[in-house]
């Protein structure tokens, strides 16, 4: 609703001075039995605020949140800001050697947490030399720490610290496909740039309640802690235990009444795999947003009538720009069809381009470049990486202008066909990763695309596929399949035949019980080459 | 705790030390310690712990059983094995 842009807020920790005047005490976040009113939020944030100050915290500074999901991960996004540093998730999950590196990579001195981490904290803080103070427990080493209670003692009031919009937000580390974690970092601009597009986008308002299933740092959360605080609504923080449990999942939905959804693809596969759909009124949800990966069109038309007031979107972008289309589906899709990434949204310009960098025809495909208002400013302290990223374009009357590589290959379609998106736009459709494409027996293979043949098949719950080297022959195309009962591969390869070249055709085939997905609900490849090849 | 209830609490713990969390002898696991919250175990886990249960006491665990109740800690865990045998 354009009504809810808010006067003034430039920075994001501002989002919450409009709710905090108008309804100081309603659920900014809710979390199990507890709750954070937007009064809390704000005293709480500034209290934390001014401890970080009082630790030597200066502006620009980075301030890692070693935290599961909870109420006090919102209190520490909020309260970093308010300092002026940056934030930077951490996920308690990852080995205790990766977020080592990640401290000593961002320089952070202090360390936001939660006694329920303290076995995991000591062998981090004992481990290096970088962290001097950690927040939220008491911890027995060498160094600092501060509990949540002991936040009290701190003033309440704003510390009001001078920030700009250009300045560092937070920073979320992607897993990369080379392992090497990259640093994707977002300023306060881009950040506020995404709240305002997706509130309008979804017109998401006062009374949504919004179900945050994503951790802080998979870029997916800031929808709940930016974006909902922007439309003055309720984020529901969804507990690191009820993530593994569809049937207690639809439970919460049900209960806390959620109006707005958004996950990956494989939660809502998992509700639909448990069964127990029928036995929830999920009439609450208004929308229902998946990402990250795609959403087999069979799949999706299964949950379609379980949440009957549901627009489904497919919401598409890299977190290097947060999201950048948008498909809105309010009738399930015919099975054999691929689900568009959609319709690219305001403030955004794309170019599809070759390996030359020159523009393709309409209709083919080409990677996709990315500017926009809510684009990241770069990668954490990696010039290579940066140089490689960005494609500038120098117009003959206009500013240059920076583009994101998304490495997605993309092609459009007129989208007329579509009677839910603008008119006249062009739809783009997801062709694969630049870096996933092979070549076998000197042909080019799109193994995205081997994915999405199989997945249209009967009997197919997932299937994701990988190139094997294979000596002289070149590459070989191996498929991981989960089935729903029991299938005969020569049939299925004889039906495959009709879709695709015999050369794209698998000649490999395993049967899993599941797919081993990362800590974000990807596919592992890493894991899968590790089991299997 | 009958004598059969501490058995299938020791056997759970041991069987989450040194087959989920993957730490040796010395790590102190309390059969009241919540599991899920604090990161413990992966929804993949989820998955291996079934197996187990279903292997070890035979039991079938439906997907209607596979709620935060039943699998928040060893206690939890002990007490839905023992109601499914009964």
């Amino acid at each position: 609703m354009a009504s809810n842009r808010i006067d003034m807020a430039q920075l994001l920790h501002q989002l919450i001075q409009s709710p905090l005047r108008q309804t100081p005490d309603k659920a900014a976040f809710r979390f199990g039995q507890g709750t954070l009113t937007y009064q809390q939020l704000d005293i709480q944030s500034n209290q934390l605020a001014n401890c970080l100050i009082e630790a030597g915290v200066k502006p620009g500074d980075r301030v890692g949140i070693y935290l599961n999901r909870c109420l006090e991960t919102a209190t520490a996004v909020y309260g970093i800001l308010k300092s002026g540093a940056a934030f930077v998730p951490l996920d308690p999950g990852q080995p205790i050697s990766r977020t080592k590196d990640l401290i000593d990579r961002c320089q952070m001195n202090v360390l936001i947490s939660q006694k329920v981490q303290n076995r995991r904290l000591l062998k981090i803080t004992t481990q290096q030399n970088q962290t001097k103070l950690v927040i939220g427990s008491q911890l027995d080493w060498q160094g600092d720490s501060i509990s949540w209670d002991q936040l009290d003692k701190f003033s309440t009031n704003d510390p009001n610290i001078s920030c700009t919009a250009k300045d560092l937000a937070y920073i979320i580390f992607s897993s990369g496909t080379t392992g090497i974690p990259k640093g994707i970092m977002h300023t306060h601009a881009s950040g506020m740039a995404y709240a305002e597009l997706s509130v309008g986008l979804y017109q998401a308002n006062a009374d949504d309640i919004i179900g945050n299933f994503c951790a802080l740092h998979f870029d997916q959360s800031t929808f709940g802690y930016f974006s909902s605080m922007l439309a003055g609504a309720t984020t529901v923080i969804i507990s690191d235990a009820l993530t593994k449990f569809p049937v207690s999942l639809l439970q919460m939905i049900e209960r806390e009444k959620i109006s707005i959804w958004y996950s990956v693809p494989l939660v809502m596969i998992q509700m639909l795999k448990s069964g127990a759909l029928d036995q929830y009124d999920l009439s609450c949800l208004r929308w229902v947003k998946f990402g990250g990966e795609a959403f087999s069109a069979q799949q999706l038309a299964e949950l379609m009538p379980h949440m009957p007031n549901a627009i489904f979107c497919n919401v598409y972008g890299p977190a290097e720009v947060n999201q950048c289309t948008y498909f809105h589906i309010r009738e399930p899709f015919p099975n054999n069809q691929i689900i568009p990434l959609g319709y690219v949204w305001d403030d955004t310009d794309i170019l599809i381009v070759d390996n030359n960098n020159a523009v393709v025809e309409a209709g083919e495909v080409g990677e996709l470049l990315v500017s926009s208002t809510t684009m990241m400013r770069g990668y954490w302290d990696d010039e290579k990486l940066n140089s490689r990223a960005f494609f500038t374009v120098v117009g003959t009357d206009t500013k240059p202008k920076t583009y994101y590589r998304t490495g997605d290959l993309v092609c459009t379609s007129a989208g007329g066909d579509y009677p839910y998106g603008p008119n006249g736009e062009y739809l783009l459709y997801f062709m694969g990763r630049k870096d996933r494409q092979i070549k076998t027996r000197g042909y080019r293979v799109e193994l995205a695309e081997v994915e999405l043949a199989i997945l249209s098949q009967e009997d197919i719950a997932e299937a994701t596929v990988m190139a094997l080297d294979n000596g002289e022959e070149g590459k070989l195309i191996k498929a991981f399949l989960v089935v729903k009962r029991e299938i005969d591969i020569n049939d299925l390869k004889k039906s495959l035949s009709s879709i695709l070249p015999s050369y794209a055709i698998p000649s490999s085939w395993e049967l899993l019980d599941s797919i081993p997905r990362t800590r974000n609900g990807k596919v592992d490849y890493q894991a899968l080459t590790k089991v299997y090849i | 705790m009958t004598q059969e209830q501490r058995h299938i609490s020791s056997q759970l713990v041991e069987f989450l030390k040194s087959e989920i969390i993957g730490e040796g002898p010395e790590f102190d696991l309390q059969i009241d310690e919540d599991l899920l919250s604090s990161g413990l175990i992966t929804s993949m886990d989820i998955f291996r712990l079934i197996e187990f249960l279903e292997k070890e006491y035979e039991i079938k665990v439906e997907p209607t059983d596979m709620t935060i109740d039943n699998f928040i800690s060893v206690e939890a865990m002990e007490a839905f094995v023992s109601q499914k045998r009964a």
